[in-house]
C-alpha cells in the first residue's frame, strides 16, 4: 500500500492517480463551476481474483459544448436521395411540426483523464463529434479549441497529439503523448517547491492539468493550485 | 371549446433530433459479425435522453454502445438505472443486409406499428407506470461492414391529434410562477432529480399548494393529487431549447392526457436545466387547448407522424467510419504514427514524405532481398518490387525471413511471389508486386533461339530500373550485377549493392552514372556538383565479370555464410539508402568516413555520415568504412562502356554476354593487363578476384 504523500520523479502508482483524481476533482467542482463536474468511472477487473483497495478507473468530462460558426461543408451523398419517393406521397401533412431555421452547428467534445501503466503518468485523451455523432478530424478541433501558448512547456517539444486506440473503449481518441510529461512534472515541482522536486501528490493532477487544460482550451483557475 | 375572437394558434412542436455516437457503430458491427449473420429481425435497443441542459442548444435522443442488449463483457461497468443524465427510452431497430431492402422497407407501416404500442400503452395504462414508453422511437439501418458505413433513419412517432392542439400562452416558467411557488418548484424538481428513483422518470405531476409549496408526483398519482393543490401542471423533460416552442415529447404526452383524463385545458411543464440544476428562466410553462374526441373509440389508433429530417430533407442520414474502423487504415496511422513519433523525439529534420513515396526495385529475394524488404518496411517505405527467378526451397525458410514452410511444400512457391504474399500479410497497405525473371549475366554465353528471349528480360530490366528510384542488387553472384550496375548508372538511378562472403560482408552506394541525360556527352567522369563521382561494384576490378560458377566445387556452388551477415548487411543497406534519401545532394552526395574527424551529426544529414562502401566481418567483429572513386576503366559505369551501350543497346549487351574478352578490350583492361603482366614478375600472382568482392550469397 502505497503510504507516500509526494512524488519524486514525477511519476504516479495506480493508487497515487486515484487519490489525485479524487482531490483534483473536488477541487475542479470548488472552483470551476462554469464546467460541468468531472465524473470517475471505475473500471471493472473481472479477471483479477485480487480485489484492490483502490479501484481502477479514470476521469470523465463529457459533452462539453462548443458553438462553431463555421459552414460545414460534408458532401452530400448523392444516393440518399433515392429512399425519399414513397414517403413523400404518404406520411400525412402535418403544421404541428416547427420547421427549424439553421443554427449554429454544435460540437460536443469528451475528455478523458487516464493512468498509463507504462509511463506511469496521466493522459488526456479526447475527441469531437457532431450532433449527429459523427467524428471530427484534428483540423477541426484545433480550430474549435485554439491552445494558448504561454509558457515555454507548451512548445512543440512536449506537446505532440497523437490518435490512438483508448484503452478501455476500444476505438482511436485522440491523446497528449506522455513521453515529456515525467520531465516536466519535474521541472513544476522544481520552481514551485521549496524542497527540490517534491510534487505532493493530491496537486499532481491539478499541476499536470494547468500545463495540459490549456492545449485544449480548459483552463483551470488559480485557486485550484492553492 | 371557448370561443376567441382571434382564430387559434396552433401549438408547434420542435422535432427531436437523434444523436448516434460512434460506439454505438461499433458494438453494432460487433453484434452483426459475431453473433447476427444475416439474421434480420428487429432487435429491441434503448436510446437516452435528458432534459436540455444548454440555452442554444437542444438536447437529442442518443445511441452508445449500451443501447444494444449486453452482449459481451466491458471493462466499463454497464449504465444502471439511476444516470440523470442517461434516462432510457425503449427502441427497435430494423437492419436490413442489403441497400435495396433498406430502400423498400415500408416505412409507413413501420411507423404505424410503432405508433399503435404507444396507443395501446395510454389504453391500458402502462404508460402511466413506466412513462418512458410515450417516446418509444424506431430507427432503420442498413450497415454496410465492407465499407464500415452506416446508413440509418430514426423515427420518434408522435400520434396526431385532429383537430390539432392549440397554444393559449406559453412563457418562461419564472413568469408563470411566484417567486417563492418558483423557489419550491426548483427544490422539488433538483430533489427529483437528485433521487436515483426518479431522476431517470421523464414525465410528471407538478402539483403546488395554496401556500406556495411545490411537489413532484408520478403520473399514476393523478387521481391522488386532485383537489389538492391551486396549481397541477403536467411536467416532462424538455430537450428543447427554444423559448417559444415546447419539444417533440409533449405531442403523446397530450395525447395520453387527453385519453386518460378528458381535459380540455391543459398547463403544461416544459422542464429544462443548466448545469446540473433546473433553470426556470429556459424552462416553460404553457397553457394548451384540447379537442376532446367525438365518438373516437379506443381500438381507432390516431395517425402518425415523426421521420427525422436530414437537414430538411426527408432522406436518411448516413455516417462512414471507416477511419476509426476499418483494420488496415488503423494499421496504416499506427505504422505512420510511430514514424512521426521518432521525428517529434529523435529527427525534426527527418523527411517522410520522401521515404512513403520512394520506389525500391529488390534484385534478388534471398537471405538479403528478405532482410531489406523487412527494414525498408520500418522505414515506413511501401512501395517493393521483387525481381527473383527461383522458388521457395526447404533450407530457406529458417534464414530467409519472409518465407514459411508452406511456400516449400509440393513444388515450391516463386520466391517474387511468396515475399509479395508475405509483405501483404505483415502490413496490408504494401504496394508490392513481383518479377519471376532472370537477370542476364556475361560470361554465361547464350545461343541464337535464346537471344531474343533474353534481349526480351533485358528491356523488362531496363524497364523496371526506369520505373523505380533505388535498386537493390542483392543476387548470389558477381556477374549477376553486371547489367543491373550498367543500367543504373546508365538511368542514373540509386543503387545499393550488398554482398556476402562467409564471414566478412560489403555494402555500397554506387555514385552517380557518368552522364546525366541532359549532360553533354564531353564531361567525362564529372558529376553537377563537380566532385568526381564515386565508384561502383565493378570499378575496383581488373577483370570483367565471367562465369564464376560452373568448375566450382560443390561447397564453391552452395554459397555457405554466416548466418548473422545477411541480417546485418541488409539493414546496413537499407539504412545507407535512406541515408541518401535523406541527404540533399542525394545519388550526388560525398562519400564520408567514419575515420575523418566528425562529432555527432554531419550538417547535411540529420542521420549522420553517409559512407560510400561499409566493409565488415563477425570473425572480428569490426566495421570500417571505405571510400572508393569511378574508375574511367569500369566495365559497368565507366563513360565508355555507358556510351557504348547507348550508341549500340541490344547488340552491345549480346556482345558482353557471348564474348568473354569484349568488355576487357572495349575498356582498355586487357591493355591495362598487359602493361602489368610486362612488368617484373616477381609479384605473387594473388587470386585476381578479391575475397570480399567475388565470394558472394
Amino acid at each position: 500500500m502505497d503510504s507516500a504523500r509526494e512524488v519524486s520523479d514525477g511519476r504516479l502508482t495506480v493508487e497515487g492517480f486515484s487519490v489525485a483524481s479524487r482531490a483534483f476533482a473536488d477541487k475542479w467542482k470548488i472552483h470551476n463551476q462554469s464546467f460541468p463536474p468531472w465524473s470517475w468511472v471505475p473500471l471493472i477487473n473481472r479477471t483479477l481474483l485480487v480485489s484492490k483497495k483502490q479501484e481502477e478507473g479514470y476521469l470523465s468530462l463529457e459533452k462539453i459544448i462548443i458553438l462553431s460558426s463555421l459552414e460545414e461543408e460534408i458532401p452530400e451523398d448523392e444516393s440518399l436521395n433515392v429512399a425519399t419517393d414513397c414517403l413523400e406521397k404518404e406520411e400525412t401533412v402535418d403544421h404541428t411540426i416547427l420547421v427549424p431555421t439553421m443554427e449554429n452547428e454544435a460540437h460536443y467534445y469528451d475528455f478523458h483523464i487516464v493512468y498509463s501503466a507504462s509511463y506511469k503518468v496521466p493522459v488526456l485523451y479526447f475527441r469531437g463529434y457532431c450532433s449527429g455523432g459523427e467524428p471530427l478530424a484534428l483540423d477541426v478541433i484545433k480550430k474549435d479549441v485554439p491552445s494558448c501558448s504561454v509558457s515555454l512547456l507548451l512548445e512543440s517539444k512536449w506537446t505532440f497529439i497523437t490518435q490512438e486506440e483508448h484503452p478501455y473503449l476500444n476505438r482511436p481518441w485522440f491523446k497528449l503523448h506522455p513521453c515529456g510529461t515525467e520531465d516536466w512534472i519535474k521541472l513544476l515541482s522544481q520552481s514551485s517547491s521549496s524542497s527540490g522536486c517534491q510534487m505532493p501528490i493530491v496537486l499532481y493532477l491539478v499541476s499536470w492539468f494547468s500545463v495540459v487544460g490549456q492545449v485544449v482550451g480548459l483552463r483551470i483557475p488559480l485557486e485550484m493550485l492553492n | 371549446m371557448a370561443e376567441k375572437e382571434t382564430p387559434p394558434i396552433i401549438l408547434q412542436f420542435a422535432p427531436l433530433n437523434s444523436s448516434v455516437d460512434e460506439g454505438f457503430w461499433h458494438s453494432f458491427s460487433s453484434l452483426k459479425l459475431d453473433k447476427l449473420g444475416i439474421d434480420d429481425s428487429p432487435i429491441s435497443i434503448t436510446g437516452f435522453s435528458g432534459p436540455c441542459s444548454h440555452p442554444q442548444v437542444s438536447n437529442h435522443l442518443t445511441l452508445l454502445s449500451e443501447s444494444l442488449p449486453l452482449e459481451e463483457e466491458s471493462l466499463i461497468g454497464t449504465t444502471s438505472h439511476g444516470n440523470r443524465n442517461k434516462c432510457p427510452v425503449p427502441g427497435i431497430l430494423y437492419n436490413t443486409n442489403t441497400v435495396e431492402s433498406f430502400n423498400k422497407l415500408d416505412k409507413q407501416s413501420l411507423l404505424k406499428a410503432e405508433a399503435k404500442k404507444i396507443w395501446e400503452d395510454i389504453q391500458s395504462g402502462k404508460a402511466l407506470e413506466d412513462s418512458s414508453v410515450l417516446s418509444r422511437f424506431l430507427v432503420i439501418s442498413f450497415a454496410d461492414l465492407k465499407k464500415w458505413s452506416f446508413r440509418y433513419w430514426f423515427a420518434f412517432p408522435a400520434l396526431v391529434l385532429d383537430p390539432p392542439v392549440s397554444l393559449i400562452e406559453l412563457k418562461p416558467a419564472s413568469e408563470y410562477f411566484s417567486s417563492e411557488e418558483a423557489e419550491s418548484v426548483s427544490a422539488a424538481c433538483n430533489d427529483w432529480r437528485d433521487s436515483d428513483l426518479t431522476t431517470d422518470v421523464p414525465f410528471f405531476l407538478v402539483s403546488v399548494s395554496s401556500d406556495s409549496k411545490a411537489s413532484i408526483r408520478h403520473l399514476k398519482d393523478w387521481e391522488a393529487c386532485q383537489g389538492d393543490h391551486q396549481k397541477l401542471l403536467f411536467g416532462f423533460y424538455d430537450p428543447c431549447h427554444l423559448p417559444s416552442n415546447p419539444g417533440w415529447p409533449l405531442r403523446n404526452y397530450l395525447a395520453l392526457i387527453r385519453s386518460r383524463w378528458n381535459l380540455e385545458t391543459v398547463w403544461f411543464f416544459c422542464y429544462r436545466e443548466s448545469r446540473g440544476f433546473a433553470d426556470l428562466n429556459l424552462s416553460l410553462v404553457g397553457q394548451a387547448s384540447v379537442t376532446l374526441s367525438s365518438g373516437e373509440s379506443a381500438e381507432t389508433v390516431p395517425n402518425s407522424v415523426g421521420w427525422e429530417l436530414n437537414k430538411g430533407k426527408r432522406v436518411p442520414r448516413s455516417i462512414s467510419l471507416a477511419n476509426s474502423m476499418d483494420p488496415t487504415r488503423l494499421a496504416v496511422s499506427a505504422v505512420d504514427l510511430n514514424l512521426k513519433l521518432m521525428r517529434w523525439r529523435a529527427l525534426p529534420s527527418l523527411n517522410l514524405n520522401v521515404l512513403s513515396s520512394v520506389k525500391c526495385l529488390l534484385l534478388g529475394a534471398g537471405t538479403l532481398g528478405c532482410q531489406v524488404a523487412r527494414t525498408l518496411m520500418g522505414w515506413g517505405i511501401r512501395n517493393i518490387t521483387f525481381v527473383d527467378y527461383g522458388k521457395v526451397a526447404m533450407s530457406n525458410p529458417v534464414r530467409q525471413s519472409l518465407y514459411t514452410f508452406e511456400d516449400c511444400v509440393g513444388r515450391g512457391e516463386f520466391k517474387a511471389v511468396a515475399a509479395v504474399k508475405s509483405l501483404k500479410q505483415i502490413f496490408p497497405a504494401m504496394e508490392t508486386s513481383g518479377v519471376v525473371m532472370a537477370i542476364p549475366m556475361p560470361g554465361h554465353p547464350i545461343s541464337s533461339q535464346e537471344e531474343d528471349s533474353v534481349l526480351g528480360d533485358c528491356k523488362r530490366l531496363s524497364d523496371l530500373i526506369e520505373s523505380h528510384d533505388a535498386v537493390f542488387l542483392l543476387t548470389d553472384t558477381r556477374e549477376s550485377r553486371w547489367l543491373p550496375s550498367l543500367l543504373c548508372a546508365n538511368a542514373n538511378k540509386i543503387a545499393i549493392n550488398a554482398a556476402l562472403g562467409f564471414d566478412s560482408y560489403m555494402v555500397m552506394r554506387h555514385g552517380a552514372g557518368p552522364t546525366s541525360l541532359s549532360d553533354d556527352m564531353q564531361n567525362l567522369d564529372i558529376n553537377k556538383t563537380n566532385t568526381q563521382r564515386l565508384g561502383c561494384y565493378f570499378c575496383n576490378d581488373v577483370v570483367a565479370p565471367q562465369d564464376s560458377m560452373t568448375d566450382r566445387t560443390l561447397d564453391q556452388q552452395c554459397t555457405v555464410t554466416r548466418p548473422g551477415l545477411a541480417p546485418i548487411a541488409g539493414a546496413l543497406a537499407v539504412e545507407l539508402l535512406v541515408g541518401v534519401l535523406q541527404h540533399p545532394h542525394g545519388i550526388n552526395a560525398k562519400g564520408d568516413n567514419s575515420s575523418l574527424s566528425n562529432t555527432g551529426n554531419n550538417d547535411d544529414s540529420p542521420l549522420g555520415i553517409l559512407p560510400h562502401q561499409i566493409r565488415g566481418s563477425v570473425s572480428q567483429f569490426s566495421q570500417i568504412t571505405l571510400l572508393g572513386q569511378a574508375s574511367n576503366s569500369c566495365t559497368a559505369c565507366s563513360e565508355t562502356v555507358i556510351s557504348e551501350y547507348r550508341k549500340r543497346g541490344n547488340s552491345f549487351i549480346l556482345e558482353a554476354i557471348n564474348h568473354p574478352t569484349y568488355l576487357e578490350d572495349l575498356t582498355g583492361l586487357t591493355e591495362l593487363k598487359k602493361a602489368a603482366n610486362s612488368f617484373n614478375l616477381d609479384w605473387e600472382d594473388d587470386d585476381t578476384d578479391d575475397d570480399d568482392v567475388a565470394v558472394d550469397l
